[in-house]
């Protein structure tokens, strides 16, 4: 019995000391890329707002933003997400507060590269400019949006994610 | 001969080609020059820091448990790039995606470090680390070539255009999982015909 138990722990220690060092080293390099990553998300955000309402100043609410110019509140952005065709999609919408779109950019998506990747290029995400929340569908479901060639499941997924989040905004501020 | 553990990697046993291993990420990186070329560089980082840390505790590493030691060796250096790579390169980190945590299972580096790393000296397993990362670097990016100038009908990296726009339809395919086997396929053809034509004569 104390040979066999010898045997484990002989086995064991080296596996646990191994576990422990990467354990060190990783939270070494995790406390050292903390606060980059954390301010490299921030200015994606800033950045994403500065592109759908440029000049404008924000407050944060609850989970939107009201965007203001010269004092004026002119419209909300919010952070919408959900299900594309291979992984989640990201993306901060624009919206006046007549239920126009002002602008669409995407933060984060993992489509298939070459393909649905495109929803994030401004050929497409620009057609979502001043467009009614209630209009934002393809134009093969009654819309207004073109669909990319090859990519209409990622193309319909973007324009579900914004339609649907944006309706809810707009009657959470009505 | 200390210059064949380098070479070796890069031609004779080429991971993709020759041994053919770690497809997974060249079918789904390689679409694009730029994402090839920032995959390559995380594996190579990987598959030489790798190398050697199992190489330096060969002898401590008890046979039974010889696979959980390694892939808790080469997680953490995967973990370690994934974290540097998103705060400092955060574009490229979007653009690799799952890929980049996906290469804690690539079989290059598990292959390398009980194939080799766990038999030979530190020195020998560094510069065998660093030549299959060149040779993977070199084959991922040149299938990256092929099909991003296929795909999209020139060759940008990073914004900046290296070949110009030569042609208006191109093939959607190639930007396709069956894009990268046609490649990976013909390319594969190519050096075999050459190694039987060297052969025969």
């Amino acid at each position: 019995m104390g040979e066999e138990l010898k045997r484990i722990v002989g086995i064991a220690i080296p596996l646990i000391i191994i576990c422990i060092i990467s354990g060190a080293a990783l939270t070494a390099s995790y406390d050292l890329t903390k606060g980059r990553i954390e301010a490299v998300e921030q200015q994606r955000i800033n950045e994403s707002l500065s592109i759908i309402f440029p000049g404008a100043s924000f407050t944060e609410t609850g989970d939107y933003y009201i965007a203001t110019v010269s004092g004026e509140e002119i419209g909300y952005a919010f952070i919408a997400g959900g299900r594309g065709y291979s992984g989640s999609i990201k993306t901060m919408v624009g919206m006046y507060k007549n239920g126009t779109i002002s602008g669409v950019n995407i933060i984060r998506q993992s489509e298939t590269p070459g393909l649905g990747t495109r929803i994030a290029e401004p050929d497409f995400t620009n057609q979502f400019s001043s467009k009614r929340i209630w209009d934002v569908r393809l134009r093969q479901d009654g819309g207004v949006i073109d669909a990319i060639t090859g990519a209409t499941i990622s193309s319909r997924a973007i324009t579900d994610i914004v339609r649907e989040r944006a309706e809810v905004v707009i009657n959470e501020t009505r | 001969m200390k210059l064949d553990e380098l070479t070796k990697g890069v031609f004779k046993q080429n991971p993709i080609f020759y041994l053919v291993l770690g497809l997974c990420p060249v079918l789904a990186v390689s679409t694009r020059v730029d994402n090839a070329l920032g995959m390559g560089l995380c594996v190579f980082f990987v598959l030489v820091g790798s190398n050697v840390i199992i190489s330096i505790f060969k002898h401590r590493i008890p046979s039974q448990v010889r696979i959980p030691c390694f892939i808790v060796v080469i997680a953490s250096f995967v973990t370690i790039v994934d974290l540097l790579m998103h705060g400092y390169a955060p574009e490229l980190h979007e653009r690799l995606g799952i890929y980049l945590p996906l290469i804690v299972v690539n079989c290059i580096i598990l292959g390398r470090a009980e194939a080799f790393a766990s038999k030979k000296s530190v020195f020998d397993s560094f510069l065998d680390g660093v030549g299959m990362g060149i040779g993977f670097m070199l084959a991922i990016v040149g299938i990256a070539i092929c099909r991003e100038a296929l795909s999209t009908g020139k060759i940008a990296i990073f914004d900046c255009t290296i070949v110009p726009t030569f042609t208006q339809s191109p093939s959607v395919m190639m930007t396709l999982p069956p894009g990268a086997f046609l490649t990976i396929g013909i390319i594969m053809a190519l050096i075999n015909y050459k190694n039987i034509r060297k052969e025969g004569r």
